[in-house]
């Protein structure tokens, strides 16, 4: 066993046995760290504790400073769940000491149409990290620089992973100008119709005959 | 030529300073004529800030990766990646599908290492069903795992010195690729997305044989790996674009949230296999390989390296293979084996009940941290107490690996871009999702 670094730096058996991190070694280093930092554990099976967005700033800096990396940002619309949740939307940072292995998630809540100060100023892993809780979730991040949608494409409106999005079929617009929903399209493609997309899966088994042309439909597309 | 070498780059104009641009820059040296332009005509070119674009369909980005980059003549002073190419929703539709059905999606995020990312999953679901899993499951998990890992670094080998120009390698890589993924083949039925590993278990047993299979292959591996080596390592022309090239060091790597091999070739040597072991992985003797350096060469290196350690835990496994179930014998977890449908209405009712409605965990919300070949895989999943999941987000480790990028390029030159690209190491079907 090697210690590489100061005495809180990594404990890092190489061979075999039970690797001894200090976390096995004190007893729940994650349950001090978090009353040390003053905030009230969340009774959940994985360590969470409970942040203000007022304070999010000043505890993502202390733990910064006790060399805690940011792992992921996740974002969570809780407007579905069963039981009832204190506000619609939590964001999660999940933070881990590359060191001596302590794993804490800082949860937010937090209600639609607010929005979180950025982190990206305390950690640089915040940037995509943070755009992609924005893009998927719409939750909005103050101060971040660079805020733009990262993931899905411009032209689409809403935020996907929103338990209000809908899951549906949308017509498609092609770039002859016509609009075909994906039923027509699905019936065209198997041959039971030729529908708006003018081509018969059974005709092309030695059909020689030239289909017409697709024509939108009177009142536009349907 | 070294990156500390290189004319520091403004970061407020963002331009180099002028004094310090290239020699044949210097009025001194500037011939009288230019061609057919007088020398007044001369003075008035100018440099200017150019816009490139690189992908998306491009080979060396390894996907659909769109990067803007912002250049000074040869010099990158800012690299914008445009990604969303491939993002299909996996987080969405983990929603609307069984806990069971999830395994199906987990390995199409990762391609090159599906296994790890279907462990991640896995494990995570099982934490939260409290399933136990038999030993010969875990041990071929281990096994597939770092098959799966093997099969990764090789493509990673392969493709990152061809963008370097050395083709070579690449078809000494994909010939043990290939035979990596006849193994796989002959375990689940598929080269790639495999979907093998169960809620509780594995789908069905490893077939007869192919553990002497693995042993051959494992055996004769460390030869190839010593052969790939000897193909780059200590080539002067790769060491001329290697050394030096992208370096990221440790608190800047822990600062951009890198994990896998990126960060350990930087100094952090952060290994969740040792770190926070799961599948017996403390059991098993094998080293994590570090390197201070933090350059394209140490990313390079130290893959290499992972791959001898990577064959030596699956000879531990194949060793401890015995004979057993390979699935939890809860029934509310696993399928009825097929012979007990015909005798017994009970399990005619789990199957039905598995079949069309899947388990239902307690409500609570996990996450199962897991060493792939990119780095810390972990899939946040929240219960609801249905059969599906509330919701569940997956820590794609090349979607946060990606932004060093934006860091080690700047500064450098176009061409370094490609291998810092290349050593990063994305899979886009990670980044986008």
């Amino acid at each position: 066993m090697d210690a590489l670094g100061g005495k809180d730096q990594v404990v890092f058996t190489v061979g075999g046995g039970a690797t001894e991190t200090p976390a096995m070694a004190r007893p729940d280093p994650v349950a001090q760290l978090v009353q040390t930092l003053g905030l009230k554990a969340e009774d959940a099976a994985e360590p969470t504790a409970l942040v203000t967005a007022g304070d999010l700033e000043a505890v993502a800096g202390k733990l910064k400073t006790a060399g805690f990396m940011l792992m992921d940002v996740v974002g969570v619309d809780y407007g579905a769940y069963v039981q009832p949740r204190p506000q619609r939307f939590s964001v999660l940072y999940n933070v881990y000491h590359p060191y001596d292995h302590r794993r804490l998630f800082l949860r937010v809540w937090l209600r639609d149409g607010e929005s979180l100060p950025s982190l990206f100023p305390v950690w640089k892993s915040a940037n995509y990290l943070e755009r992609e809780v924005y893009d998927l979730m719409g939750v909005v991040f103050d101060n971040h620089p660079d805020l733009r949608k990262i993931l899905t494409p411009d032209d689409l409106e809403g935020h996907p992973l929103r338990k209000d999005f809908p899951i549906e079929e949308t017509p498609t617009l092609f770039r002859d100008g016509r609009f075909i929903d994906p039923p027509t399209f699905r019936a065209g493609m198997t041959g039971q119709s030729a529908g708006l997309t003018g081509w018969r899966g059974s005709l092309r088994k030695g059909g020689t005959r030239e289909m017409e042309p697709p024509v939108m439909p009177e009142g536009g597309p349907k | 030529m070294s990156l500390k070498d290189r004319p520091p780059v403004d970061k407020q104009s963002g331009t180099l300073p002028r004094s310090q641009m290239q020699p044949d820059h210097q009025e001194s040296t500037r011939p009288e004529r230019v061609g057919s332009l007088t020398a007044q005509q001369g003075s008035l070119m100018h440099t200017e800030v150019m816009s490139l674009n690189v992908g998306p369909q491009h080979p060396s980005t390894h996907g659909v990766l769109r990067l803007v980059v912002d250049m000074d003549g040869e010099y990158v002073i800012k690299v914008t990646p445009h990604m969303g190419y491939l993002h299909t929703g996996f987080e969405k539709t983990f929603e609307h599908r069984t806990y069971q059905q999830g395994v199906t999606y987990a390995p199409r995020t990762d391609y090159l290492h599906s296994f790890g990312h279907e462990l991640a999953y896995v494990l995570g679901v099982e934490k939260l069903m409290q399933a136990e899993v038999p030993e010969r499951a875990t041990t071929v998990r281990v096994i597939l795992h770092e098959l799966g890992r093997i099969h990764s670094h090789l493509v990673f080998l392969g493709t990152a010195l061809m963008d370097l120009g050395a083709i070579t390698l690449f078809f000494y890589c994909f010939r043990e690729k290939e035979a990596v993924q006849d193994l796989f083949e002959e375990v689940c039925g598929y080269r790639m997305n495999q979907g093998y590993f169960r809620v509780g278990g594995l789908s069905r047993d490893i077939p007869d044989g192919w553990a002497d299979n693995v042993q051959k292959f494992v055996d004769s591996f460390d030869k190839h790996v010593d052969e790939y080596a000897s193909m780059f390592a200590t080539n002067p022309i790769f060491l001329d674009r290697a050394v030096g090239v992208g370096v990221i060091p440790a608190d800047v790597a822990i600062d951009l949230g890198l994990t896998g091999p990126n960060l350990r070739a930087s100094g952090v040597p952060l290994d969740h296999r040792k770190a926070n072991p799961y599948c017996g992985y403390d059991s098993y003797d094998f080293d994590v390989p570090v390197s201070q350096a933090g350059d394209s060469q140490a990313r390079f290196v130290l893959r290499l390296d992972e791959l001898r350690e990577s064959a030596k835990i699956v000879r531990q496994a194949l060793k401890r293979l015995k004979p057993g179930p390979v699935k939890d014998p809860n029934r509310k977890i696993s399928l009825p084996p097929r012979h007990e449908l015909e005798t017994s209405m009970e399990a005619v009712i789990h199957h039905f009940k598995l079949v069309t409605e899947g388990f239902h965990p307690p409500l609570g919300e996990v996450y199962v941290p897991v060493e792939t070949a990119r780095g810390e895989v972990g899939y946040y999943i929240i219960s609801d107490g249905g059969s599906m999941p509330y919701r569940v987000k997956i820590r794609a480790p090349s979607f946060v690996n990606l932004q060093a990028l934006e860091y080690a390029c700047v500064g450098g030159q176009f061409a370094d871009l490609i291998t810092v690209l290349a050593t990063i190491d994305p899979v886009l079907g990670d980044v986008d999702r």
